[in-house]
């Protein structure tokens, strides 16, 4: 399973997700000094995360983040270099679940 | 052997008055260089005849400022292709095209760009002569040509020019040093890292914990933080987390102390408020003047 899906599932499962974006910018950082050090996982070491929902309501940002740091911390802990981080309440995001 | 005319040795009489009474404002702006050519600024290598012990001596020499291209000053994200970050001297001219200001840098383009920041009413146009081979007489002496030949034509000096005049002097400020939490990795700690970290964040109103220096920052995320908080006005102190000498072990015990597993880490007031993304969010919705006051 890719970085990529294995923080998919991770942030699916734990959190009620009305929008999901894993975005693999690795490429863009190949250059990076601390990449170069890594043996395995090289190709999967920045991220851009997007995700939409409810659980964030009432929560500053730094909890929101806090929260998603947590959910992904083996990965950060095995060569998850970068992770860069929008977390949105729906209302924020301007998507209507009231259908749900 | 080309014979000079007596024309020309006229030329290379220098008015006294000008080095005593209007000394040049040298300002250094970094900018990185553009790997692009300049066609429209020509470069004039002349063989001169000179009193001194050298029968030839290479000249670098500038076009007359008459003869100079009068370009519009263009904003900091096209500037690039028009005006170069090289050596040389530059006119400023108001609105009206009269000129204001004479100057010399060793980088033309972050000068111009310095000027028509802090005083954009006074900054319409400019010209620009590129000064081959820059070291300070060569850059002087372009400079007075410049000088004299707009005081020969009008009978004074460029406003900005004159004696006590400081609306073109930039004292810009120095870059301040990087907090160092310990004196260095072989003394003895008798304070617990965590102590200082907590001192530190609280006894100063920004602190940002960064890779690399406030004036090197090694990765993308921590130069994003210098930007926004520099391009603030910010009073902040910097902690390279990468300095193994002065900052050892400090990384692992500020993301515990933290619980924030990544850097740059911003602190305010002694309370952590996120890392790049956050610190660009809050600065893309205009809350950081709020937060900082």
């Amino acid at each position: 399973m890719s970085r990529a899906s294995r923080i998919k599932t991770k942030l699916e499962s734990a959190l009620q997700s009305a929008a999901l974006k894993v975005e693999d910018i690795s490429h863009l950082h190949a250059d990076h000094a601390a990449v170069k050090e890594m043996v395995g996982g090289a190709n999967e070491t920045h991220f851009n995360v997007r995700i939409v929902s409810r659980d964030f309501e009432g929560k500053s940002l730094v909890k929101r983040h806090r929260m998603v740091y947590d959910l992904l911390s083996d990965e950060l802990n095995s060569g998850l270099h970068a992770l860069s981080i929008i977390a949105q309440t729906p209302k924020e995001a301007g998507i209507d679940i009231s259908g749900e | 052997m080309a014979a000079l005319n007596p024309s020309s040795s006229s030329k290379l009489q220098l008015f006294s008055n000008v080095s005593s009474r209007y000394s040049p404002s040298i300002s250094f702006y970094p900018l990185p260089k553009p790997a692009v050519s300049f066609s429209s600024i020509a470069l004039v290598r002349k063989t001169l005849f000179s009193r001194n012990r050298n029968p030839r001596a290479i000249v670098s020499a500038i076009k007359k400022l008459a003869e100079t291209e009068l370009v519009p000053i263009p904003s900091e994200d096209s500037i690039t292709g028009i005006i170069p970050s090289d050596s040389g001297v530059y006119a400023v001219y108001g609105a009206s095209d009269d000129i204001q200001f004479v100057g010399i840098t060793r980088n033309l383009a972050a000068s111009i760009l310095g000027h028509k920041k802090s005083v954009p009413e006074l900054c319409s146009s400019v010209k620009v002569g590129v000064v081959e081979e820059p070291d300070k007489s060569s850059l002087t002496e372009a400079w007075k040509s410049w000088m004299e030949e707009h005081i020969a034509a009008t009978g004074k000096v460029p406003v900005g020019n004159e004696p006590g005049n400081s609306t073109w002097v930039k004292k810009s400020p120095r870059k301040k040093s990087d907090l160092r939490l310990t004196p260095g990795r072989h003394v003895q700690l008798t304070v617990p890292l965590e102590d200082l970290i907590d001192r530190l964040v609280k006894e100063n109103k920004v602190v940002a914990f960064i890779k690399g220096s406030r004036s090197s920052p090694q990765c993308g995320f921590s130069q994003r933080v210098v930007t926004i908080l520099e391009s603030q006005g910010m009073d902040y102190e910097s902690v390279n987390v990468l300095d193994e000498e002065y900052n050892y072990g400090l990384r692992e015990t500020l993301k515990k102390y933290s619980n924030w597993p990544t850097f740059p880490q911003i602190f305010v007031d002694g309370e952590l408020i996120g890392g790049c993304d956050i610190l660009t969010s809050m600065y893309e919705k205009g809350e950081l003047s709020g937060l900082f006051k």
